[in-house]
């Protein structure tokens, strides 16, 4: 009887299985890197309807954080600033500025800043960089007034011309600094200072040195750990990794 | 055919329920069938669960369910490939405010004092508000007279953002702008034209002196005050004994006695705050720090025919039917030594004649300590017998304080004289009522005259009426109003009204100028009736901006109540008795419903599914009538039995089909009809089996039947369709219908037919249940009888060793035995398992919980709980955090002669949670806190948790309740085809702090989470503050454990706040005596439920006291209920 199957057929089957647990391994492993929150959003960097630069206010002109973000220490949202915090300064700052359109119809008012009769105030429709899950219970007042900076989770904001996603803010990052604190944790006077070193913090403070076994050539991760520890056990700083500091 | 019997033959013999023999019955009971030993009752009770309340439907359906998953799996996975190109990041906005608005923090509430008008006075309130949206209403701490709310108060919100509310400007039922209606009311109000303006039983001191400027301007106008059930009689009687427009205010904390006649003074005819009486039932004090001292204790007496809840309260009960109270209240009258006569053709029995004169003997010594109530809607003899009472017992002036209200006008009785006479020309009705359908001989007389209804739901009137014009909610309206102490309080609005609707005083203020107030137009300007609330304000304190302003932030101002009048006695007071009901010759009474009250609330969902505080059944009204009148109507073995009737294999329904052993519960929980005949109208209604409930006597609660779609079951419909939303139509029958105006409470002479037909019930009593065990535990003040009299120290020890505990040794973890080394050593150890800052519990007092649904509804309203609708709650899927269980247990072995005892259960937060062991995906967890939570995200719907939950307090989402519409005739069952739910409107209501959850998941009470967490939030800032405060580097600040402990009182959960007995302590553990919660943990009376099985919780409760008088009948069996079960 005549063979059915050619030759080249035998190792069908096997190149089949090959390419199929190569596609498979393939799959998996494409899903588990770029399906993770450190691929999806960090550098997330949409397009604002005012192009507000970070930099300019907050570092070169150094506004402080919670002048817009006024609600960080008191809520479990930072908020963002309504219209007539911006215009507290531009109703006199860059006037006429084709930049501020959008801030202008927030306020009802036309390029030479006087109101028009019965414009509907609209207000500024920001885009959403940093958004946890509708399960996740972030409080930043609880944060920001335990020593975690703004820069622990969301870079060096006060640099960004444009803000990006930065930090992943996966489940993993919340656990690693719940786990070790004082990695993150410094003076509650430098938590707004964006541009905070801890050697520098250090620098002239013997005693303090002394206090947290700070040693010549430290470096300024091993200055903070010490520094770090030693707030942790001052404040009474035992944060929790059960389900329910965030799930509820 | 599956057996679903799970049972095994390895039971734990000890674990078996006592009592379950079906010759014995039960003592204690919650429903029929568990009184009887019924053997369907048994067979669910060896299931645990309800039919279709752990599993779905049938095995074949299971099937189809598994194969069509995996069906949708492989195409949603084929589809992936397609989708994956739709994978990019959707974008979200932050739209922050234009201008910020005053107070506005995102992510923190903003609370507002206000009231809520209400008939026997306002509730003082705060209201939460998220974003600016009302989402939880709270009562008012500052106000001394507040205990909590009720459940209609907390309910109240979600009347604000029923999507069903009226919108419109209706003519005739024709749509209408604002500019149509002022032009035609204009045209139809002249100065000469004469008008009647109802409004409701409430007081509201801005509306009264408007009124007075109204009757300037209209010169023949009168005024009416009208709601269904609160009745004549006593306000009749009050102004003949105390002068025109006289009030009773009750002080019940200065009352040592009280004895109720036929009045549900606690919950649903309430006569003046109760929270004093609350007070004096705590046996060491309501702050839990004195020594138990039993004589502190008030006593209650009762006299009534149906239960209410104030009878499930009472110390001493007596069961008689309601025409009859009088002849009981004329002997306790005589006995008082006041003048009362009483003939007619009745006779009170010996027992009743001995309760009568011991009851009269205690409230004799108690002259001057007493308080004597009649119920609202009784006949006026037996309020001026209250009356001649009092006098006699020297009690006004010291407990009661007679005092003059600004309630002035008519009655619907004159309303509809002068209807018929043609004495108006139009009537406006701002009333709350719906008087073409509640009101006899309204909506006949109305004809006579132009009808203009401002109302919030397009009901009978509005349809009834020539212009409808949607009113705006309390929460909407500037007002004022008076607490039942006459304390003046402020209606203060916290939304712009959300369909436009216009406010009571705004309406008044429109017929006095001839201007409507637009609240979407002129938003930018303050209302009229703000204006005239301030004016009003004005002249009662004065004009500083500070009062108002304390106003504002109060609610009430203080120093305004009622003007006392001198008590002046009754005159001599003679009765005729009427005849007492027999067998084909019955009472009907018509009882206020605990649901939807007089038929206002039949839109709100909430209460609606709440189960009613007695019957437990949910969405449906039915006749009660006690097991002997059963038996005589030839229904008592039908209810017992719910003869099988089961659909076959899902295509042809058959009587006794045989293959099904599930047939008379869940779903197919039918109760038999009868047809009720009274004053020559006929109304056909499933009649229940009531324990307590006096002899020939059928009580129907009022309020429901509406309207009816093509899909009622009994084929009513379509019947009045556009007067229902999807929450009340085909809800229950209309006892109205049977009501005349000469019998608004009371009608004799009733027959009932069995029909033969069977309506579905919704039932919760069975449901969860756990049977035969001592769990709701009672002790009285009276020793125990025998040799070995145990007196009420004796009493109290025995609490934690009744039933079960009694022999079961003490709990011992096989792991880490308490007391040896690796117990404490590892708890030290690992710190982060043990909280030092808190460690919450609770404690329920079950000797002031009456079971009335306050945190029932309270905690729906907190935690975003979704309704499920008649047919899900009827197979057991009902999703209430708190079950409210109601025993009935028999005072010696009368089956007629009960007491009841409610218990409310929800997840007890045990510290060795069984749920936990089981969860595969450790998404139940324990905190540090000692909370047992639940991780929705990681919840994967196996129901392993809700089997091994000793309490039955976990709830599954069967469905995505909180996304489809479960009202909607079978709308769950249509999967993505089903409708959503409708408008946007509810989901506004829903508290942003707590995650909506979705179908298949699992989910019980949190201990309000949301709330502690708030709290820990803010207690962090304490580091902040003590840094400021110390100057310097923040780095040498010490901050300790102990000062970022949250303090007693700053945590309440939502079921204690809204509790108005204060039967609910929630706190933290940590502050030791500091603590409420841990104060009553110390008294005697805790126990913790199920103790033997050692899971530990952190819920315990207190045991019952009922302090029975020594020389009543009966006293010995009193509060005995569970002391010798075993």
């Amino acid at each position: 009887m005549a063979n059915f199957f050619p030759r080249w057929t035998n190792l069908l089957p096997l190149k089949i299985g090959v390419c199929i647990i190569a596609v498979v391994i393939g799959l998996t492993t494409a899903f588990s890197y770029y399906g993770t929150p450190k691929a999806q959003r960090v550098g997330y960097q949409p397009d604002q309807p005012i192009a507000y630069d970070h930099d300019l206010h907050a570092n070169q002109l150094g506004l402080d954080c919670r002048y817009c973000h006024s609600s960080v220490d008191k809520s479990t949202s930072a908020g963002v600033p309504t219209a007539n915090t911006c215009w507290n300064c531009h109703e006199h700052v860059a006037k006429g500025s084709d930049k501020l359109g959008p801030l202008r119809d927030a306020m009802g008012v036309d390029k030479d800043h006087i109101v028009i009769e019965g414009a509907v105030k609209k207000p500024i429709q920001w885009v959403r960089i940093h958004k946890s899950p509708d399960y996740v219970y972030f409080d930043h007042s609880a944060h920001v007034n335990r020593g975690v900076s703004c820069e622990s989770c969301h870079g060096d904001i006060h640099k960004m011309e444009k803000v990006h996603h930065d930090k992943d803010l996966s489940m993993a990052f919340c656990l690693d600094c719940h786990r070790a604190p004082e990695k993150h944790l410094r003076p509650l006077e430098e938590v707004y200072n964006l541009d905070y070193d801890v050697l520098a913090y250090l620098e002239g403070k013997d005693e303090l040195k002394g206090q947290i076994g700070f040693e010549k050539g430290d470096s300024a991760d091993e200055a903070q750990k010490k520094l770090g520890e030693l707030l942790k056990k001052n404040w009474s700083i035992h944060p929790k990794d059960s389900c329910f500091t965030c799930h509820r | 055919m599956s057996n679903r019997k799970t049972n095994l033959p390895g039971r734990l013999p000890e674990n078996k329920p006592q009592h379950l023999n079906k010759q014995d019955g039960s003592k204690i009971w919650r429903s029929l069938g568990e009184k009887e030993g019924e053997e369907g009752f048994q067979d669910a009770l060896d299931r645990e669960f309800l039919d279709g309340a752990a599993q779905m439907e049938t095995e074949e359906e299971r099937e189809m369910s598994r194969r069509s998953f995996v069906k949708l799996m492989g195409a949603s996975s084929a589809l992936a490939g397609v989708g994956l190109a739709a994978c990019s990041r959707p974008e979200k906005l932050i739209v922050p405010f234009a201008e910020s608005p005053e107070w506005s923090i995102p992510g923190k509430p903003v609370y507002y004092a206000t009231s809520m008008p209400q008939a026997g006075g306002a509730a003082s309130l705060v209201v939460t508000t998220h974003e600016n949206r009302p989402t939880k209403i709270e009562p008012n701490k500052r106000y001394d007279e507040n205990g909590g709310t009720d459940s209609f108060v907390q309910a109240s919100v979600l009347d604000m953002y029923d999507p069903a509310r009226s919108r419109d400007i209706l003519n005739g039922g024709v749509k209408r702008s604002r500019e149509e209606l002022v032009k035609a009311l204009g045209e139809m109000l002249q100065a000469g034209t004469r008008v009647g303006v109802v409004v409701g039983e409430d007081e509201s001191p801005t509306r009264s002196r408007l009124f007075k400027e109204l009757k300037v301007k209209y010169g023949a106008a009168k005024f009416y005050t009208y709601e269904p059930l609160t009745g004549e009689a006593r306000k009749q009687a009050n102004a003949e004994a105390f002068g025109a427009g006289a009030d009773i205010t009750t002080d019940f904390s200065k009352a040592k006695v009280v004895l109720s006649l036929d009045s549900d003074f606690l919950e649903l005819d309430k006569q003046g705050p109760v929270s004093g009486f609350y007070k004096n039932r705590f046996v060491e004090g309501a702050e839990y720090d004195k020594k138990a001292n039993a004589k502190a204790m008030n006593r209650l007496y009762i006299v009534e025919g149906n239960f209410s809840l104030t009878g499930g309260m009472a110390d001493h009960r007596l069961r008689i039917a309601p025409s009859q109270v009088v002849a009981v209240a004329a002997k306790i009258a005589q006995a008082c030594g006041a003048s009362v006569t009483a003939s007619g053709d009745y006779k009170l029995s010996d027992n009743e004649t001995l309760w009568a004169t011991e009851c009269a003997n205690d409230l004799k010594a108690n002259a001057g300590k007493s308080i004597v109530l009649a119920g609202t809607r009784q006949t006026k003899e037996l309020q001026s017998i209250c009356i001649a009472i009092n006098t006699a017992l020297n009690n006004y002036g010291k407990t009661l304080k007679p005092v003059i209200t600004e309630k002035t006008g008519g009655n619907m009785e004159s309303l509809v004289k002068s209807l018929n006479a043609k004495e108006l020309d139009a009537v406006i009705l701002m009333t709350p009522a719906n008087p073409v359908y509640d009101a006899p001989g309204f909506a006949d007389a109305a004809k006579n005259a132009k009808l203009i209804h401002l109302g919030l739901r397009r009901d009978a009137t509005a349809h009834a009426a020539d212009w409808h014009i949607p009113s705006a909610h309390y929460l909407e309206s500037w007002g004022d109003t008076r607490t039942a102490t006459g304390t003046y309080s402020v209606v203060q609005p916290m939304i712009l009204p959300l369909y436009n609707g216009v406010s009571e005083l705004d309406f008044i203020n429109f017929l006095l100028s001839g201007k409507l107030f637009d609240s979407a137009a002129d938003g930018g300007e303050s209302s009229p009736s703000y204006d005239a609330v301030r004016k009003t304000f004005t002249g009662l304190a004065n004009d500083s901006e500070n009062s108002w302003m304390k106003l504002l932030r109060d609610g009430f101002w203080k120093k305004s109540t009622y003007a006392a009048v001198a008590p002046r006695g009754g005159g001599a007071v003679s009765v005729i008795v009427p005849k007492a009901p027999s067998a084909g010759n019955y009472e009907v009474v018509f009882t206020t419903d605990g649901s939807v009250y007089d038929g206002r609330y039949a839109n709100n969902a909430w209460l609606q599914e709440a189960p009613d505080p007695i019957s437990k059944v949910c969405w449906d009204n039915v006749a009660m009538v006690s097991p002997a009148t059963a038996r005589e109507m030839g229904v008592y073995d039908t209810i017992l039995k719910l003869q099988p009737k089961a659909k076959v294999y899902g295509i042809f329904t058959a009587e006794n089909a045989g293959v099904d052993p599930i047939t008379n519960e869940g779903k197919n929980h039918a109760n038999p009809m009868v047809s009720v005949s009274v004053n020559g109208k006929e109304l056909e209604v499933p009649v229940m089996v009531a324990f307590g409930h006096a002899d020939h006597v059928i009580s129907i609660a009022l309020g429901y039947g509406h309207g009816y779609d093509k899909n009622d079951e009994l084929g009513r419909g379509p019947l009045n369709q556009d007067h229902v939303s999807h929450v009340s139509v085909n809800r229950g029958f209309n006892a109205y219908s049977i009501r005349t105006a000469e019998t608004t409470y009371l009608a004799s002479g009733a027959t009932a037919k069995k029909t033969g037909r069977k309506y579905h019930l919704a039932m919760t009593q069975e449901h969860h249940a756990m049977y035969g065990r001592a769990l709701a535990r009672e002790i009285s003040t009276l020793p125990t009888e025998g040799d070995h009299g145990k007196d009420y120290a004796a009493q109290t020890a025995g609490v934690k060793k009744q039933g079960m505990d009694s022999h079961a040794p003490e709990n011992i973890s096989l792991y880490k035995p308490k007391g040896s080394k690796t117990w404490h050593e590892e708890a030290q150890a690992n710190k982060h398992l043990f909280d030092e800052r808190q460690q919450w519990a609770m404690t329920i007092d079950l000797n002031n919980c009456t079971g009335c649904n306050a945190c029932l509804v309270a905690c729906q309203a907190e935690n975003n709980i979704p309704v499920v609708g008649k047919q899900q709650v009827a197979m057991g899927r009902e999703m209430h955090w708190i079950r409210m269980d109601r025993y009935f247990s028999a005072i010696g072995d009368d089956e007629n002669n009960v007491e009841m005892i409610p218990q409310p259960v929800a997840c007890q937060h045990c510290e060795s949670a069984p749920c936990e062991t089981v969860c595969p995906v450790n998404a139940t967890v324990h905190s540090e806190d000692g909370l047992n939570t639940m991780a929705y995200n990681r919840c994967i719907g196996t129901r392993y948790c809700a089997n091994n939950c000793p309490y039955k307090a976990r709830r599954f989402n069967f469905f995505d309740y909180n996304k489809r519409n479960p009202l909607i005739h079978k709308n769950l069952y249509k999967g993505p085809l089903g409708k959503k739910a409708v408008g946007e409107a509810p989901s506004l209501q829903k508290n942003p702090n707590v995650t909506v959850r979705m179908r298949g998941v699992m989910e019980k009470c949190t201990y309000c989470v949301q709330r502690i967490q708030s709290v820990k939030g803010k207690v962090k800032a304490r580091l902040t503050e003590k840094a400021n405060a110390a100057g310097g580097s923040s780095v040498d600040v010490k901050i300790t454990d102990k000062e970022l402990r949250p303090k007693e009182g700053s945590v309440r959960t939502a079921c204690q706040d809204a509790c108005p007995t204060g039967a609910i302590n929630f706190g933290n553990m940590m502050l030791g005596k500091d603590a409420r919660v841990m104060r009553a943990r110390d008294s005697e009376r805790n126990y913790s439920l199920l103790n033997y099985i050692g899971t530990i919780p952190r819920t315990t409760y207190l045991a019952r006291v009922k302090n029975p008088n020594a020389k009543m009948p009966d006293a010995q069996l009193i509060g005995r209920a569970t002391i010798n079960m075993h």
